[in-house]
């Protein structure tokens, strides 16, 4: 497709999705500002500079906990999957808040200090030889520069340049990013706070991310033996959408309903990977949810201009039930659609 | 120790600089066609380019077959997960002393 990149790849739906989030995080801080020291019961009151600290902190604990949990939501419930397309905005904003949260521990703790800031930030405790006190600075660092590293490669040229195998893996990173923060706060936050509310809720987020992810992973259906896979029946697909077969091999199909029609092709679009299953038929073409790619439902090819083409597979009616053959044909392979009775 | 790595970091940012200047002004649009004509995103792949330059460098990665999905690498991470991480919180939980920690203060008599 000839489209040239453009900064920020904005739609109505993703300013609408950016306002509200970006709004939801400005009123998150004020509040937290405001019921901070209500919520703190301390002998010392926090200043501002530490009630800063906190807010952009626990701020940026939540919505790194709340960007993990949209991928198991959005295999559980289909509602969730607008969250999903526009997750990579998502995660931007929470590296800056993590940012912000980093800029008021340096502005607070090490400044008017000969030591330079980072210098100072790097070597303010280094007691790694016990485990009660040990510091949990690098911790937060740690999480801190992942968190960088993927807002910064998360532009759609990185996707394209470093391929889509590897830059999901790069990404998988925020895995490793909310493990260090979990460390940070359990050997920070947690050993120092005297109120139960911090420790109920980051067990509560570290129950909630890694049960829906479990969760998720239960109900993802493995794909059966044989060459012959049961796509369900005909009238569980509905008109102009599709649904996503897992093939092993980390492989999927999906097939698509157009009218009394279906059809069958890979279900990774040639562009970026995204999940054609999850799209829609437009003007005839299966349309790709996360860049608009097209697809003849036929062939599997875009349509003259472009020359993208993807694999193709044979379908068949049973019982009023779809089943799809596994083998794929060659991209660009035409395949009679099936006709429904 | 941590002037030395403060050091090393400007060292790998400026040698990154370097890297982000030549790749963008002579290398991009024959790496990617989608980069011709667009000037305006170019200033935001800088940060990138100047954290992972060793990996722009080796550009000669062999393209993995097209349609991988990591979905089943996404669970076995979380199966993992779902056992270290609530350990961490609870062992850390356990490691914690009685509060107050903050002492109250104090009224320093005068020298």
């Amino acid at each position: 497709m000839s489209i040239r990149y453009v900064p920020v790849g904005w739609s109505r739906t993703k300013l609408v999705y950016d306002a509200v989030l970006a709004a939801a995080v400005v009123a998150y801080l004020l509040i937290y500002m405001r019921l901070g020291p209500a919520l703190q019961p301390a002998i010392i009151p926090p200043d501002g500079g530490a009630l800063g600290m906190r807010a952009f902190g626990s701020c940026a604990f939540l919505l790194l906990s709340f960007v993990l949990c949209i991928g198991p939501l959005a295999r559980l419930d289909r509602r969730f999957l607008p969250l999903l397309y526009n997750r990579r905005h998502f995660g931007v904003i929470t590296c800056a808040v993590a940012a912000g949260h980093a800029w008021h521990v340096l502005g607070w703790y090490f400044a008017f200090s000969a030591t330079p800031p980072f210098e100072g930030m790097l070597g303010a405790d280094t007691s790694f030889g016990q485990l009660r006190g040990f510091p949990f600075i690098p911790f937060g660092i740690g999480a801190l520069a992942i968190m960088l590293a993927l807002a910064v490669t998360s532009h759609d040229f990185w996707l394209a340049f470093l391929t889509p195998p590897v830059w999901k893996r790069l990404h998988m990173a925020i895995y490793a990013a909310y493990g260090l923060a979990v460390l940070h706060l359990a050997m920070g936050a947690l050993q120092s706070s005297t109120n139960p509310l911090l420790a109920m809720v980051v067990a509560a987020s570290v129950a909630g991310v890694c049960g829906l992810h479990l969760l998720a992973r239960s109900v993802a259906a493995a794909p059966p033996p044989g060459d012959w896979i049961d796509a369900g029946p005909a009238s569980a697909i509905a008109d102009g959408r599709g649904i996503t077969l897992p093939l092993g091999g980390g492989m999927a199909a999906a097939v698509f309903r157009d009218g009394e029609r279906l059809s069958a092709i890979s279900a990774h679009c040639a562009h970026q990977n995204g999940p054609l299953g999850e799209g829609r038929v437009i003007d005839g073409c299966i349309t790709c949810p996360w860049h608009g790619f097209q697809y003849r439902l036929t062939d599997g090819c875009a349509p003259a201009p472009f020359t993208e083409r993807l694999a193709t597979y044979n379908l068949r009616l049973s019982d009023g039930r779809v089943w799809l053959d596994r083998r794929a044909n060659p991209p660009g392979t035409p395949v009679a659609p099936l006709e429904l009775p | 120790m941590a002037h030395a790595i403060i050091l090393a970091a400007q060292v790998y940012g400026g040698v990154g600089g370097l890297v982000a200047a030549w790749f963008l002004l002579w290398r991009i649009e024959r790496v990617d066609p989608m980069a011709r004509g667009a000037y305006a995103f170019r200033p935001l792949l800088i940060p990138g380019l100047v954290l992972l330059w060793p990996l722009v460098l080796w550009r000669g990665l062999a393209r993995p077959a097209e349609g991988r999905e990591f979905r089943a690498a996404h669970a076995r991470i979380w199966v993992g997960l779902s056992i270290v991480l609530p350990l961490l919180v609870l062992g850390s939980l356990a490691l914690r002393q009685n509060g107050p920690i903050e002492a109250p203060p104090v009224r320093l008599s005068a020298p």
